[in-house]
Parts: structure tokens; sequence; C-alpha cells
């Protein structure tokens, strides 16, 4: 029942979140159908789906731990035969595929986009790397959120994604690769470029590994 | 002799404004114990730690057999946890929480799932939160129940309930308990519900457990006795008085040591009892909180 009980948390956290999945996925495709249209609509397009993947990261992770938290429906959870480590692993797992589904959907659909469309695929390597940060800011907040029960630590983690997202746009454009091959008709898959890319997916993985740790430590769990 | 379901020895924990003492329990398969305290007292402390939730920071906690918080999943194969503060999903129905707790116990009873899906009035097809405070606390009485566990632990089920309802939760209780090898470890701070259904109380205040005995021992035990005193005696000193009130030439002895050894010494004292009044569980837990609270504060 051990291995049972994690495969059961998991699939009870994925039909909970499931419409907030599919909303995100369809508003997700929604604005990268409109980033062929021009350089106005192509530039809401691409805001737009930027926002959608950090509202999707916010809502599940304020929705599936925080709420679950406070609400005191974790008391239910942790009446179940599972341990806390059970417990977090569970979580961690669940919430990786309730984000990694819809990012992975609109990931390959961006690169789809871009490839098919008349927008230049030098733009492909700035974009990976933007989603990939996504990923990252996703990760940070699912395991500070896992780790501590303050709302103002939940609160300044998701200040400091959405803030850095600002920063780090203008960063990527002004890396050598992608000011110089970003208008061209190939893809540019630079040193600079795919080691950002690596250490933003390192990083979350890593977050999530210290979650993990740091909860299977905790005396506390309520 | 058999294992103990719950056996605590030497328990503590430590919070920055609060602490437990060195509590020890045992709970024998087939009893009803309530553990009664007042707000802060440490109950809901002692039951997370019992369910594996608080880990204790020294002392020894076994239940059914499995260290704890080490063995919890396994432990808790065999426990259902009702608290008065448990929350369930409540975008989700009373239907899927039965289907989702089913799947992960193999002994959930679907039949008895269902007569208590009657006998609580309740309607599965119902999201979590349309239901009232009393269906939540039904239907999470329900989860707890239909996987038929050997151990039930409930923090305050009954607390904010209407009378209906608490009679409703209670009766079931009794019912659960039909089954010999069943304990249940019950948490209140309203002694009537704790009267009509344990068969052993515990009481905490302040993070000890101050006494424990069975009921009829403490009903027996604990009498308010009226007596006429001689102007040559000042203050009547008796077997287990635990508060004296005098007025006048009358005074009122509260004792937990009630025998026909309190009659032997009210008449070598030269004291006569003019009343024995029998005290009720609220009476009983009030005066035993207020002795130990002066005996810790002297």
């Amino acid at each position: 029942m051990n291995g049972s009980i994690v495969r059961h948390l998991i699939l009870k956290d994925l039909y909970l979140l499931r419409w907030m999945m599919a909303g995100s996925i369809a508003a997700g495709l929604a604005a990268l159908a409109m980033m062929p249209q021009g350089k106005v609509s192509g530039y809401v397009g691409g805001v737009s789906l930027i926002c959608i993947l950090i509202v999707l990261n916010i809502f599940l992770v304020m929705g599936d731990v925080v709420q679950e938290k406070k609400d005191k429906v974790l008391l239910f959870v942790l009446s179940l035969p599972v341990s806390t480590t059970q417990y977090t692993v569970a979580k961690v797992l669940a919430n990786a595929v309730a984000f990694t589904v819809p990012w992975l959907i609109l990931t390959a659909a961006n690169i789809v986009t871009v490839v098919v469309s008349q927008i230049p695929d030098g733009i492909l390597p700035f974009w990976v790397a933007v989603l990939a940060y996504l990923l990252f800011y996703y990760c940070a907040l699912l395991a500070v959120s896992l780790v501590t029960d303050s709302t103002g630590w939940h609160t300044t983690t998701i200040i400091i994604g959405n803030v850095s997202v600002n920063f780090l746009i203008p960063f990527l454009l002004s890396r050598p690769s992608v000011s110089a091959n970003g208008e061209g008709p190939t893809a540019v898959w630079t040193g600079d470029i795919v080691a950002i890319i690596a250490i933003e997916i390192l990083a979350g993985v890593t977050a999530l590994g210290l979650a993990v740790y740091f909860n299977s430590r905790r005396p506390d769990f309520i | 002799m058999t294992e103990p379901v719950i056996e605590l020895v030497n328990v503590e924990k430590a919070y920055r404004y609060f602490r437990l003492f060195g509590v020890h329990l045992r709970l024998e398969a087939g009893q009803i114990m309530g553990l009664v305290g007042p707000n802060g007292a440490g109950k809901s402390t002692t039951i997370r730690i019992l369910m594996g939730m608080i880990s204790q920071d020294s002392g020894e906690v076994r239940v059914l057999g499995r260290s704890m918080p080490r063995e919890q999943a396994a432990a808790k194969r065999d426990i259902g946890f009702v608290s008065e503060d448990m929350r369930l999903y409540g975008a989700a129905t009373l239907a899927w929480h039965m289907r989702f707790v089913a799947s992960i116990y193999p002994d959930w009873d679907a039949k008895y799932a269902d007569l208590l899906v009657r006998r609580f009035n309740l309607h599965p097809d119902q999201t979590i939160k349309a239901l009232s405070h009393g269906e939540r606390v039904k239907a999470t009485l329900l989860l707890a129940l239909a996987h038929r566990p050997r151990l039930l632990l409930l923090d305050e089920p009954t607390t904010g309930l209407d009378p209906v309802a608490r009679h409703e939760v209670l009766a079931e209780l009794m019912d659960a308990l039909r089954d010999e090898h069943r304990a249940i470890l019950f948490s209140s701070h309203n002694t009537h519900d704790v009267e009509q259904i344990s068969d052993v109380i515990t009481f905490l205040d302040r993070g000890r457990v101050i006494d424990s005995s069975d009921k009829e021992t403490f009903l027996d035990r604990w009498r308010r006795v009226h007596l006429d005193v001689p102007p040559t005696i000042s203050t009547p000193v008796l077997p287990g008085t635990v508060a004296t009130t005098v007025s006048g030439r009358v005074a009122v002895i509260t004792t937990r040591a009630y025998s026909p050894d309190f009659h032997a010494a009210c008449d070598g004292a030269g004291l006569t009892i003019r009343d024995v009044q029998r005290m009720t569980l609220e009476e009983i837990f009030v005066a035993n909180v207020m002795s130990n609270r002066r005996e810790t504060l002297s």
C-alpha cells in the first residue's frame, strides 16, 4: 500500500487541478495563436503566454498547497495511511505534473508556432530560456510553500518571481547570441543560452529536492 | 497481558508558550477514553502526537504496537481520525471523497458507508462546501468509520454541533464500539458528551495529566459533603479534600476520596455530616482542575 498511497495522492491532486490545467492550456494556446498575427498582437500574445503560466503557477501552489494547509484539509490527508515524506513526495510529483504538462504543451506549441509562422526562428532560444525560467519560478514557489507555512514568505517569493521576469527579458535580449541572431531565420543555440536554460532547470529540480529533504526532517507537520 | 492500543510514556513536547509535561496514557482494546481538558490543555497536541503529525521531543509513543511517528503510515491503516477543525475538499462531493478513501483502504465497507449516509441523512452528490458544520462533521466521521479502524481518535468532534447532531454522532460512536477489539480516544471540553460514552476518563490541564481513572471510580469517589462544624474546631482536615468553604458553623468539603473511612474521619473529628451530594463529571472536572492549579502555584 505504501507505494500506491503516493499514486493515490497524486491522482487525487490531478483530479482536483484538472480544470486549472485545462484552462491554462486553452488560454495559452489562444495567446500563442495571436503571436503570428503582427508585431503588436505578437507582443500581446507573448506577454499573455508569460502571464498565463505565472497565473497557473500561483493558482496551483496557492490552491493545492497553501490553501490545503490553511483550510486544514491537510489534517484529512495526513489522517490517511501516509507518512509526511510520502505526502511531500506526492505533492511535489502531482504539482510537477500539473504544471509541467501545460508548460510542455505550451512550450512545444510555442516552438511550432515560431517554426511554422513568419516569426524569425532566431527568437526560439530566447523563448525557451524565458519558459525555462517560468518552470524554475514554479519549482521555487512550490518548494517555499511546502517548507514554510508563512504567508509572508509565499508573498515575497511571488513578488520576487514576478518582478524578476522584467529583469530576465532585457537580460536575455542583451545576450550577444540573442541580439545577433534573434531576427535571423534559424535558431542559434549558443553556449551561454544553453547554460542559462540548464541552470534554470537544475535550480528548479534542486529547489524541489531541498523541499523534500527539509520536509522529511520537519518534526511538526501541522 | 495484551499490548495496549495506545501507550504514551513520559511524553514531552515544548512550544514557545505551551508544554506537555511527561504525559503517560494507556488505552486498552474495547475501551473508550474521554480526554477532558479546558482550551489549551494539550488535548489536540496529544492526539496529533498519536497520529504522527507532531513529533514528541522525548518519551515513547506506541499506537497499535507501532512506534510513532516513525511507523505512522503503517499505524494509520487502522486508525480513524476526526478533528473538529478538519476540512474536506470543498469543491468535491462526498461521493468523490468516499471513492477516494475507499481506494486507499482495502477494508472499506461500502455497505456500512451507505448505511451511515442514510443514518446521517447525507447526500453523496452534494459538494462539501454546501454542507452545514454538522453535516461536515458527520461526513468526516463517515469517512473515518467506514474503513473499520481498530482505533478512533476524535479531537473534539462534537464541538459546535446542535443537540440532535451531537446525539447522532455519539450514538454512532457507541455503535462502532460494539466490536470489542475497537478502542476510541475522544477529546472534549464538554463533560456531558464524555460522561455519556466514555468508560475511562483522563483530565488534562496546562499540559499535564492531572487525573485518570474509570468513570465509575470518578463518580463514586468524588462528593460534596455538608458538615456541621463545632465552634471548637477551626478548619476540618479530611481525607482527599480538594476544596473547603466555611460559612459560620457549616463547612462544605469537596473530597476526591469519599468512602466509609470518610465518615469515620468525620466522626473522629467531631463533625456531623448533614448532606452528601454526588457530583457531576463537570463539577468533578472543574474541582480537579482548580485544585491542581492551586497545588501547582503553591
